[in-house]
């Protein structure tokens, strides 16, 4: 029963962890709900998890960019945004983290998904 | 051909003219006379393509150019300017009858023709001369008013200036003109097909005329071959995943292999013109295999049915939920009702077809996908086109928008357009016939409904059962947030201590569903009231007591179990509604009981705003010249958006209007603030801009001005992102249905007044009332305006509206509300702060139709006796449920 309520949560799009000691919620793509719950070591606990052992600086460059970005527009930045901003390649950016920068970077980054309504 | 000469806005024009050359089209292609709107394909029933000619209305759209040699023809540009309007124009503005604004240049039109001819026309004057413009937005009360005050200032009564509120005056609660509304009435507004894209290539589709086929083939080699054509756009064009995913991704931006109602688009022709691409389309060859249609829930739910998307069955979404113990509340009632009621499936109804633009900008190697178009979510917009289309360098941008009532919170005509500007690398237009709109846009959800009532001997509910299936039609879009919606509002303004719940979401080949004003709770609400009604009548209690006596109080649970923390001022509005409701059946007795009858009809409606786990953004900048500018994605097709905001921005700041500049259009310069849907704006965006808009006070309390020198000699910051967040996130309870609910409420009661014909089974409705607690009200107009637009709304889904596959194709089929079907209207307002309002203030907008519907049953119920449990209370039903009376 249990097993089917999380199933049927996660298709509601909503997923609490709880991370540090904090509840934290997640949506159906393991982003998180809201922006505001993200801290460093979060991300680098869902990094490992996505099989990213370790952050590097290049990692941090994209993950800092995306975080600053968004706290000052609102909104996420779009690739055009992201190479200016890092000065580095589409390919590079997409390399760096697992899922890409979609579904990888802006994931470990704390913003929205893509995919929200919001 | 034919050499005319006339004159057009006092210019004098020559034209040879062909026998098929119609006006609107001399007017909008030849002169870019973009006031002049096309909303009925060409079938004079819109109006808003009214000019004048020679001092008379004339319709744009049946007017042959070849006779009007020597006329002088004026449109709306050639009355007046936003820098010099004329004072109809004026008159306008300063009413609040111009919501979404496009049926306005041509009712400023009629409104000319009228006074030039009547100087002071009275009510029935003006809806006669009004009887051929049609207007989805307004209730028509504020174009009434607005010809009255047209009249005033035209006999020198008073001035537009002297009515006009100072721009720095007062700014709560007062009606300051629309930001918007002078461009609207000067017909300097861009809709989406008003803006001019030389060498575009129009689109036509090529559509399913199954409600459920396999596609076996297609052929383009025909239409390829066609005069004009560029190409054909088949879903092997598509590089992304082809799928416009809202909640569910299961809506093709062109099938592959399967259609799944009428309509579906399988393939998109490209031509240098739009009767080319037409005709071609007409030569694509579709080799379908039809299957079974599954036309209703319960054909969809038989054991053995097919199913209409192979990944997932046609129950596709089951949500109960259960407070207290419903059942033996039920066993130890005092009194139970009971009904079986049914909702038809509705088209919203904006005036502007579908429309949408869409080109690449720069970068040869990544260029920008623009789309044009008519969104209210412009960033989920955007990411649902990247993904479906597979190109993530985008930017959406909103033109002004003819109406919206839920049906632009989708992507239609923006998947095509921009598929085909990927595939050409040529910018495109696809502007499809009013009939081909109404076929492919999504459609209210139609609901079936068992409601059982119950309340004990004290004439307190005890109990409710309510289970509602809800035909999805061919794709889920937010039908699963509709479902959720109908039951967080499930016992509306009451306290109902024990509610037992389910809806159920079926996969059917009807239409699709999605938003449509209110979604969901306007289905639901119409069973309760009813049976609140009904239970009232068998305890003998009046039904405005009844109603009263029974209003939640803040610490009780909604039907989910969240407890009310913020204000529930129901009772009263009960108590203002009292006087009218008194009047009404005083006026209801004294009618006597002749073959036409007069009744008195109640509804109620809470109506949630900012459900747990919503939240949005909004930016505001000090720009240079000392002025501010609010950025958020907050689309206005009509509601007063870009009103309230300015005004929030003034009142926060002190600032005069003209001050404030407003910035909602482009997801390159707005921060992503979800959707303009679910009356959520006012309360989320709203409050969000009010986040940002006292972080900047702040700041400027410290640099000591509001000046943006100031600012950057203090090395402050001019630019502020602000939040709002509703505090609890997590959704209810998927077995249970209990939760966290709305934050805010918006609470109303309406009161229908009815005369039925028990011969005919004709409803006329005479009078609505609605009594409305939104908390402090920024702007009068825009508050009015929404009730007055959406009780007209609600009367048409409660008496003449449906929408009828293959049937509903232009305005006259679909029984559109105009000045004949106008009633009068009372608004009563109070405005108690919410906890958490924006300024205290929450939404109105979707609450104004919530409970219409139920309050013109009952009536229809006071008036005869006889109960209308399946909508639209046409007079074959009315005849049908007096007859089984007898």
């Amino acid at each position: 029963m249990e097993q089917d309520r999380a199933e049927l949560m996660a298709e509601l799009g909503r997923v609490a962890r709880v991370l540090d000691g904090r509840e934290v919620w997640f949506d159906w793509e393991g982003f998180f709900w809201d922006a505001a719950d993200w801290n460093e070591p979060a991300a680098v606990l869902l990094a490992r998890e996505s099989g990213l052992e370790e952050l590097g600086d290049a990692h941090w460059k994209v993950l800092r960019f995306f975080r600053d970005y968004y706290a000052y527009h609102g909104r996420a930045p779009l690739n055009r945004h992201l190479r200016e901003g890092t000065g580095l390649s589409l390919g590079e950016l997409e390399g760096l983290f697992p899922g890409g920068i979609r579904l990888g970077a802006r994931r470990l980054a704390g913003l929205p998904n893509p995919k929200s309504c919001f | 051909m034919t050499q005319v000469t006339l004159t057009i806005n006092g210019r004098p024009r020559q034209v040879v003219a062909g026998p098929d050359l119609m006006l609107i089209d001399l007017l909008r292609e030849g002169h870019r006379l973009t006031g002049v709107k096309q909303g009925c394909d060409r079938k004079g029933q819109c109006g808003a393509c009214t000019v004048l000619v020679d001092g008379r209305t004339a319709l744009a759209c049946l007017s042959r150019v070849a006779k009007l040699d020597g006329a002088q023809v004026i449109t709306v540009e050639g009355l007046g300017t936003p820098a010099g309007p004329h004072p109809i124009q004026e008159a306008f503005v300063l009413s609040g009858a111009i919501q979404c604004g496009f049926c306005t240049p041509g009712m400023i039109l009629t409104a000319k023709a009228l006074l030039d001819a009547n100087p002071d026309p009275g009510d029935d004057e003006i809806k006669r001369a009004f009887r051929r413009n049609l207007c989805r937005c307004t209730g028509y009360v504020k174009i009434i008013d607005a010809v009255k005050l047209a009249g005033r200032f035209l006999r020198g009564e008073t001035t537009p200036d002297a009515v006009r509120p100072r721009p720095d005056g007062p700014v709560m609660g007062v009606s300051h003109p629309r930001p918007s509304s002078m461009a609207k009435a000067c017909g300097t507004a861009e809709f989406t097909g008003d803006i001019l894209v030389p060498g575009a290539l129009e689109l036509a589709a090529v559509r399913s005329p199954h409600p459920h086929a396999l596609i076996l083939g297609i052929d383009t080699s025909e239409a390829e071959r066609m005069p004009g054509v560029v190409g054909v756009v088949t879903a092997k064009d598509i590089r992304g995943t082809n799928r416009l995913k809202y909640n569910v991704g299961d809506r093709p931006v062109l099938c592959d292999g399967k259609v799944r109602q009428v309509g579906d688009p399988v393939a998109a022709v490209a031509a240098r013109t739009r009767e080319q691409a037409l005709a071609a389309a007409a030569a694509v060859r579709v080799d379908y295999q039809a299957l079974p249609a599954l036309l209703s829930p319960q054909e969809a739910m038989a054991e053995g049915a097919p199913q209409v998307h192979a990944d997932r069955p046609n129950l596709c979404y089951v949500q109960p939920l259960r407070k207290g113990d419903p059942d033996a509340a039920f066993a130890a009632a005092a009194a139970v009702v009971e009904g079986r009621f049914s909702t038809q499936i509705n088209h919203q109804a904006p005036l502007e077809a579908e429309a949408s633009v869409a080109f690449l900008e720069g970068d040869d190697q990544d260029p920008v996908l623009v789309v044009i178009g008519r969104s209210i979510n412009i960033h989920g917009s955007m990411a649902i086109l990247q993904a479906a289309l597979g190109h993530e360098n985008m930017r959406y941008q909103e033109a002004f928008s003819g109406g919206q009532f839920g049906i632009k919170l989708e992507v239609v005509t923006e998947g095509l357009a921009a598929a085909a500007a990927l595939k050409f690398r040529q910018p495109v237009r696809y502007i499809p016939s009013l009939e081909e709109s109404i076929v492919i846009t999504s459609k209210r959800h139609p609901y079936q409904m068992d409601v059982r009532l119950a309340a004990d001997a004290q004439g307190l509910l005890t109990a409710l059962a309510l289970d509602f299936v809800v035909d999805n039609g061919a794709y889920q879009s937010i039908g699963d947030t509709v479902v959720r919606r109908s039951l967080h509002m499930l016992s509306s303004s009451y306290f109902i201590p024990n509610v037992e719940g389910r809806g159920r979401l079926v996969y059917t080949n009807n239409p699709w569903g999605s938003a449509a004003r209110g979604a969901g709770p306007p289905q639901t609400h119409y069973a309760l009231e009813c049976a609140v009604d009904m239970l009232a009548g068998k305890l003998g209690l009046d039904p405005l007591e009844f109603r009263r006596r029974n209003s939640l109080r803040p610490g009780q649970a909604r039907a989910t179990g969240a407890v009310v923390q913020d204000v529930w001022p129901f009772p009263e509005l009960c108590d203002a509604l009292l006087p009218h409701y008194q009047r009404a059946l005083k006026e209801r007795d004294a009618a006597g009981a002749g073959p036409v009858r007069r009744g008195v009809g109640l509804g109620a409606a809470a109506f949630g705003i900012g459900l747990a786990g919503d939240k949005a953004a909004a930016a505001v900048d000090l720009d240079p010249d000392d002025r501010v500018t609010v950025s958020a994605a907050a689309a206005d097709p009509g509601e007063g958006n870009d009103a309230m905001l300015a005004q929030l921005a003034a009142q926060v700041l002190g600032l005069p209007l003209d001050r404030v500049r407003v910035m909602t259009r482009d997801t390159d310069h707005t921060a992503a603030s979800g959707p303009a849907s679910g009356s959520r704006i006012t309360y989320m965006i709203g409050g969000a801009t009010q986040d940002a808009l006292q972080q900047l006070k702040a700041a400027a309390a410290e640099v000591g001005s509001l000046s943006w020198k100031a600012f950057q000699e203090a090395g402050r910051p001019t630019h502020y992102l602000g939040q709002k967040k509703i505090l609890e996130t997590a959704p209810i309870d998927p077995v249970t249905g209990q939760g966290p609910s709305f934050e805010s409420t918006v609470h109303a009661i309406q009161m229908a007044e009815v005369e039925v014909d028990t011969a005919t089974g004709q409803v006329k409705v005479l009078r609505m009332a609605v009594a409305v607690d939104p908390g402090p009200i920024i702007n009068p107009q825009a508050v009015e305006g929404q009730l007055e637009g959406g009780m007209d709304m609600g009367v048409g889904y409660a008496l003449r509206e449906e929408y009828v596959t293959g049937k509903t194709r232009d305005w006259a089929t679909f029984k559109f509300p105009t000045m004949r079907t106008a009633f009068d209207m009372t608004v009563i307002t109070r405005e108690t702060p919410r906890l958490r309002g924006t300024l205290g203030a929450t939404g109105v907008g979707e609450m104004s139709m919530v409970s219409t519907a139920p309050a013109v049953i009952n009536a229809i119920h006071d008036a005869c006796g006889a109960w209308i449990f399946d909508l639209p209370a046409d007079p074959a039903r009315v005849k049908a449920a007096l007859a089984a009376l007898s």
